[in-house]
C-alpha cells in the first residue's frame, strides 16, 4: 500500500512540475496588445499560406505580390517604398580572393560594366512599353521567374533597377545594421571584433564603389579573356531583381548571337548549387568557396560579413524596392495598425522583408513577435 | 463421489504428440484409481509422460483418448478444483505473498475481508508468517514452494497435484518440505497425485507408488506402502520399500537407455 | 533504535554511490569542455574559416543564460518559452503515441487475428523514417500538430512493439499456473499479461521519448507557431549564422531529454519496486 502512495504522490508531482512550467511559459509569454505575430513561410508557400486562412497578410518580394494580386486572391496593403522610400534591395557582391589577382580583378570591372549595361537596357525597355525592347524583356522575365506575362508585367512596375550606390543607400544599409543589432542577431561586439571602429565605419568598409568608378575604362573584347576558367555566378532562383544577370547572359539582347558578357569578353557559369534559396545560402556558397560574384540581398550580404566573417565586398546595386505587404482580398484590414493581433507571414528574420515590416510597425507603434 | 471414494479415475489414458514430422505416443493405456484422501506418487523414468498425466488431469493439456473423471466429472480444461503446485513455483513475480495466495480468490470475486481471513490461515498452515507482504524474489526455494502450496490450497480444490515440486531444491530443505507436505496433509486431508523421479520421495511420502513404463507411458506397477507415519529412512522396512521399488525402475531406466543408444 | 539505524546505513550507501556518481559526471562534463575550448581554440590559431562554425563554450553558456533571462537572439521569444513550445509537443505526441500503442500492442500481440490485420500495414510503414512525414504533415497538419504527429510516429513504434515482444515474452508457465487458479482469459490478460509486460513498456517508454526529442528537432525546423528549441535551432544557424545559438539549442534539447528520461526511469523505479522487480 505504501509503495502505491509512493508511486501515487511521484506522478501527481510529475503533473505538477508540468503545470508549473505551463503556467511560467503562458506567464512569459508576451499578450496580444500592441502586437503583431509572424511566422516564417518560404515566399513560393505563401499565396496558399495566405488562402487557407492561418494568418492575415505575408510581406514579400516581386513576383510574390504581383502573383497574389493578379491572381485576384491578394490586395496590396503597402508596397515597401511607402515603408521606405528607395530601400535597397539586391546588390552584386564580390569574393575578395576573386578580386585579388589582377585578373580577377580585371574580370571583375569588366563583369560590372556588364551588369551596368543590362540594367541601363532593362530601365531603357521598361520606359517605352510599345517598344521590341519591352516585349522582349517580358519574354526574358517569364523565362526566367517561370511566371504568367501578365504577373510579370505587373512586377517589374514595383521594381526600381539601378546600379548606383549613393549616401542614402549607405545609410540605409547602415540602418539594417543597427536593427539586426538591436534584435540580438548580431551582437554589437561583433563589429569590433572584426575589426570596425562602428557601425558606419564597417558599411562604408564594406561598400566598395571604387569599381564603378573605373568603368570608363572598360573596353570591348575580340576574344573571351577566360575560356577556360569561367566566372562562377551565384543568383537566386526565379528573382525577378536579379533579372539583370538574365539579360547579361542573354544572346539575343545584344540582337546578335553575342551576349553582353561574351562583348566584354567574359565567361561566365552558374555557380555551384545556384541558383539558391535564399541569399543566406549564397552567401555560405561564397564562404565554401564556391562563388565568384553574385546577386543577393544586402541584408544577408552584411549579416554573413559579419557573424562568419564572410570574405566579400558590395560592388554595386542591383535595384531597391519591389517588396509589399499583401493582405486577403476582401480582408478587413485597411491599415497598418489593423495587424494589431494578427498573424503575418515573413521571409525570415533576416530578410529585408522582415526588417522592412518591423520598420513599418514600429512607426504604428507596434511591436513584431513570433507567433 | 462414488462408493468407495475414488476421487481421481484414469481409464485407458492415451496421449499423442505430433508436429509436421513426427507423432510421439506419450502416453498409451494408461488406468489408475486415485481414493480420496490418498497420495499417490507417480513415478518413472524421464519422459515416460508422468508430468503429461499431471497436465492433463491439471486441464493445461488435452488427451488423445480414454477417459480421466475427477469426482466422476470428466476433466476438459483448467479449474480451480484441481489446484497445481509447479516444480518452477511459478509465483507471480509482482506480487506479494499474500497476494500471490488471494490470486484465485480475486478470480472468483471474494470479498476482501473473507479473502484475507482464507490467506492468512493459509499463511499460518504453511509456516510464513511473518513473510506476508514479500514479494517472491526475497524468498529462498523452500519458501517459495510454501507459497505455491499455499496458493494451490486457497481455492480448496479436491485434489492437489505435484509436479515435482522439491525437485530444485537442495536435499535438507527438499526433506524439510515433504515432512512439512505430510503435516499440511494431515491437517487438510486432501487427495495428493505427486510426480516425482525420486525413489526416496516417493517412499517417504505416498501411500501408494505407481510405476510408469518408459515411453509410451503406462502403469508398469503399482506399489502399496504401509509402513506407518512418521517414516524413517534409517529403518530396514524403509529400505526394503526402497530397493523393491528401484529394482521394478531399473527395469525401465534399462529400455529407456537401450532405446536411446540405439537412436531412437 | 535497529530500524533507525538500517535506514541511516542505506541513506549512506546511497548517497555515497550518488557522491561518486555525480563526481564522475562533473569530471567528463568538464573535460569534455575544456576540450572544446582548446579545439576552438586551435581552430582560431590556425585561423581556419571553420573557426566561425565552433565557438567558445563560455560564449554558448553566456548566450544560453540571456536566452532564458531576455530572449533568444533574433527571435522575440526567451528560451523558457521555446523549451516549453518543445516539450508541450514532445509531451502531447508522445502521450497520444503511449495511449494508442500500448493497447494495440496488447491487442496485437494477444490475438492472432488484430495481429493478422496489423502486421503488414505496421511492417509498411514501420521502416519510413518519422522525419519523411515532415513535409507532409507541416502542409497537413499546419504548425502545431505537424510537429507533434510527428513526435507520435517516432515514438509509437518502439513502444508498439516493445509492448508486442513483451507479451510474447509472458512466462507461459505463469498462465498455466493462472489456469489451474480458475482464471479466464480476461483474467489472464488484465492480472498475468499487461502486469509482466511492463518492464517491457518502460524500455519502450524510454526508447520513445529519446526517439520523440529527436523528431521535435526536425520537425520543427520548417515554421512551427509559438517558437520551438528545434526552430530556434535551424533558424540560428541557416538565417543569422550564431552558431554559439545553435549550440545553446542543443544544450536545451539534451538537458530536457535527460530530464524526461530521467523522470522515465524514476517512474520505472518505483514501478518496478511497487510490482517487487527491484
Amino acid at each position: 500500500m505504501e509503495k502505491k502512495t509512493t508511486l501515487l504522490i511521484s506522478i501527481v508531482i510529475a503533473a505538477a512540475v508540468v503545470v508549473a512550467t505551463a503556467g511560467v511559459a503562458l506567464y512569459l509569454t508576451p499578450d496580444d496588445d500592441d502586437s503583431v505575430k509572424y511566422v516564417v513561410v518560404s515566399p513560393t508557400l505563401m499565396g496558399g499560406w495566405l488562402q487557407g486562412g492561418d494568418g492575415s497578410a505575408y510581406i514579400a518580394w516581386e513576383p510574390f505580390v504581383s502573383s497574389a494580386t493578379v491572381g485576384g486572391y491578394g490586395t496590396v496593403l503597402s508596397w515597401s517604398n511607402e515603408i521606405m522610400p528607395n530601400h535597397p534591395c539586391c546588390v552584386v557582391v564580390l569574393s575578395n580572393e576573386f578580386a585579388s589577382t589582377t585578373e580577377g580583378s580585371e574580370l571583375s570591372l569588366r563583369f560590372l560594366k556588364a551588369h551596368v549595361e543590362s540594367t541601363e537596357w532593362i530601365l531603357d525597355a521598361l520606359a517605352d512599353k510599345d517598344s521590341v525592347e519591352y516585349q522582349l524583356l517580358v519574354n526574358m522575365s517569364v523565362a526566367f521567374t517561370l511566371r504568367d506575362a501578365d504577373v510579370v508585367e505587373n512586377a517589374l512596375e514595383h521594381v526600381k533597377f539601378g546600379w548606383e550606390m549613393d549616401t542614402e543607400f549607405r545609410s540605409a544599409l547602415d540602418q539594417f545594421t543597427d536593427m539586426y543589432i538591436d534584435a540580438g542577431i548580431v551582437e554589437e561586439e561583433t563589429v569590433g571584433d572584426r575589426g570596425y571602429g562602428n557601425v558606419t565605419d564597417f558599411i562604408s568598409s564594406y561598400v566598395n564603389g571604387t569599381y564603378l568608378d573605373e568603368l570608363g575604362s572598360v573596353t570591348e573584347s575580340p576574344a573571351i579573356l577566360n575560356p577556360d576558367d569561367p566566372i562562377r555566378l551565384g543568383y537566386l532562383a526565379g528573382d525577378i531583381h536579379q533579372l539583370a544577370q538574365y539579360v547579361a547572359a542573354n544572346g539575343s539582347v545584344v540582337g546578335g548571337t553575342m551576349s553582353v558578357f561574351e562583348k566584354y569578353g567574359l565567361n561566365v557559369v552558374a555557380a555551384t548549387g545556384a541558383p539558391y534559396a535564399n541569399g543566406g545560402s549564397e552567401m555560405d556558397a561564397f564562404v565554401a568557396g564556391h562563388v565568384d560574384i553574385g546577386y543577393l540581398g544586402a541584408p544577408p550580404a552584411i549579416l554573413k560579413k559579419l557573424n562568419v566573417d564572410a570574405d566579400t565586398t558590395i560592388i554595386a546595386q542591383v535595384n531597391s524596392e519591389g517588396s509589399a505587404i499583401v493582405i486577403a482580398t476582401g480582408s478587413q484590414i485597411s491599415s497598418l495598425a489593423d495587424l494589431s493581433g494578427k498573424i503575418v507571414a515573413t521571409p525570415g528574420e533576416s530578410s529585408i522583408q522582415h526588417l522592412l515590416l518591423k520598420i513599418a510597425l514600429n512607426e504604428q507603434g507596434l511591436k513584431l513577435v513570433k507567433a | 463421489m462414488d462408493g468407495n471414494g475414488v476421487m481421481i479415475s484414469f481409464i485407458n489414458l492415451s496421449k499423442t504428440f505430433s508436429d509436421d514430422r513426427h507423432i510421439v505416443k506419450a502416453i498409451d493405456g494408461f488406468s489408475l484409481d486415485i481414493r480420496q484422501g490418498e497420495i499417490v506418487c507417480l513415478l518413472g523414468p524421464s519422459g515416460c509422460g508422468k508430468t503429461t498425466v499431471l497436465r492433463i488431469i491439471a486441464g493445461l493439456e488435452s488427451k488423445s483418448g480414454g477417459s480421466v473423471k475427477v469426482r466422476d466429472e470428466s476433466v476438459s480444461s483448467a479449474g480451480s478444483d484441481r489446484g497445481l503446485v509447479f516444480q518452477e513455483f511459478s509465483l507471480f513475480p509482482w506480487r506479494t505473498v499474500r497476494k500471490n495466495i488471494e490470486f484465485g480468490l480475486e478470480i472468483k470475486m471474494m470479498p476482501v475481508e473473507e479473502r484475507h481471513e482464507v490467506s492468512s490461515k493459509l499463511i499460518e498452515l504453511v509456516g510464513l508468517a511473518g513473510f506476508e507482504n514479500a514479494h517472491p524474489e526475497k524468498l529462498s526455494g523452500g519458501m517459495k514452494q510454501r507459497v505455491g502450496i499455499a496458493r494451490a490450497l486457497a481455492n480448496d480444490p479436491a485434489v492437489l497435484l505435484m509436479d515435482e515440486p522439491f525437485g530444485s531444491l537442495d536435499a535438507q530443505t527438499r526433506n524439510l518440505m515433504q515432512r512439512e507436505l505430510l503435516r499440511i496433509w494431515s491437517a487438510t486431508g486432501k487427495t495428493i497425485l505427486f510426480v516425482t523421479h525420486s525413489v526416496d520421495e516417493a517412499v517417504f511420502l505416498a501411500d501408494r507408488i505407481v510405476v510408469m513404463t518408459a515411453r509410451p507411458g503406462s502403469v508398469k506397477e503399482i506399489i502399496s506402502i504401509s509402513i506407518p507415519r512418521p517414516r524413517d529412512r534409517t529403518s530396514s522396512e524403509f529400505i526394503s520399500v526402497r530397493g523393491e521399488v528401484l529394482s521394478v525402475l531399473e527395469m525401465e531406466f534399462e529400455k529407456t537407455l537401450a532405446r536411446e543408444l540405439s537412436g531412437d | 533504535m535497529s530500524a533507525q539505524y538500517t535506514v541511516l546505513k542505506r541513506f549512506g550507501r546511497f548517497a555515497k554511490s550518488r557522491r561518486l556518481q555525480l563526481s564522475a559526471a562533473i569530471i567528463s562534463v568538464s573535460v569534455f569542455v575544456i576540450l572544446w575550448h582548446v579545439f576552438a581554440w586551435l581552430l582560431r590559431c590556425w585561423d581556419w574559416s571553420l573557426q566561425e562554425y565552433v565557438p567558445f563554450p563560455v560564449d554558448v553558456f553566456t548566450v544560453l543564460v540571456d536566452s532564458f533571462v531576455n530572449e533568444v537572439p533574433g527571435m522575440d521569444l526567451s528560451m523558457g518559452v521555446m523549451a516549453f513550445a518543445s516539450f508541450k509537443r514532445v509531451v502531447i505526441g508522445f502521450t497520444l503515441a503511449l495511449v494508442v500503442a500500448f493497447p494495440l500492442g496488447l491487442l496485437m500481440a494477444s490475438f492472432r487475428f488484430v495481429n493478422y490485420l496489423g502486421d503488414p500495414i505496421i511492417e509498411m510503414f514501420r521502416p519510413i523514417p518519422p522525419v519523411a512525414w515532415i513535409p507532409v504533415f507541416l502542409v497537413m497538419l499546419s504548425f502545431f500538430w505537424g510537429p507533434v504527429a510527428i513526435v507520435f510516429l517516432g515514438a509509437f513504434f518502439p513502444i508498439l512493439l516493445n509492448v508486442m515482444f513483451g507479451v510474447k515474452r509472458t512466462d507461459q508457465t505463469l498462465i498455466d499456473a493462472a489456469k489451474t487458479l480458475g482464471a479466464r482469459r480476461i483474467d489472464i490478460f488484465t492480472k498475468v499479461v499487461i502486469p509482466s509486460t511492463a518492464p517491457y513498456l518502460m524500455t519502450g517508454v524510454k526508447v520513445g521519448l529519446g526517439i520523440s526529442w529527436m523528431c521535435i528537432v526536425a520537425a520543427e525546423m520548417l515554421p512551427v507557431l509559438g517558437g520551438g528549441v528545434g526552430n530556434a535551432l535551424w533558424v540560428s544557424a541557416m538565417e543569422f549564422s550564431r552558431f554559439d545559438v545553435t549550440f545553446a539549442c542543443m544544450i536545451v534539447i539534451g538537458l530536457m531529454s535527460i530530464l524526461t528520461t530521467g523522470l522515465a526511469e524514476q517512474v520505472e523505479r518505483r514501478l518496478y519496486r511497487w510490482m517487487g522487480m527491484e
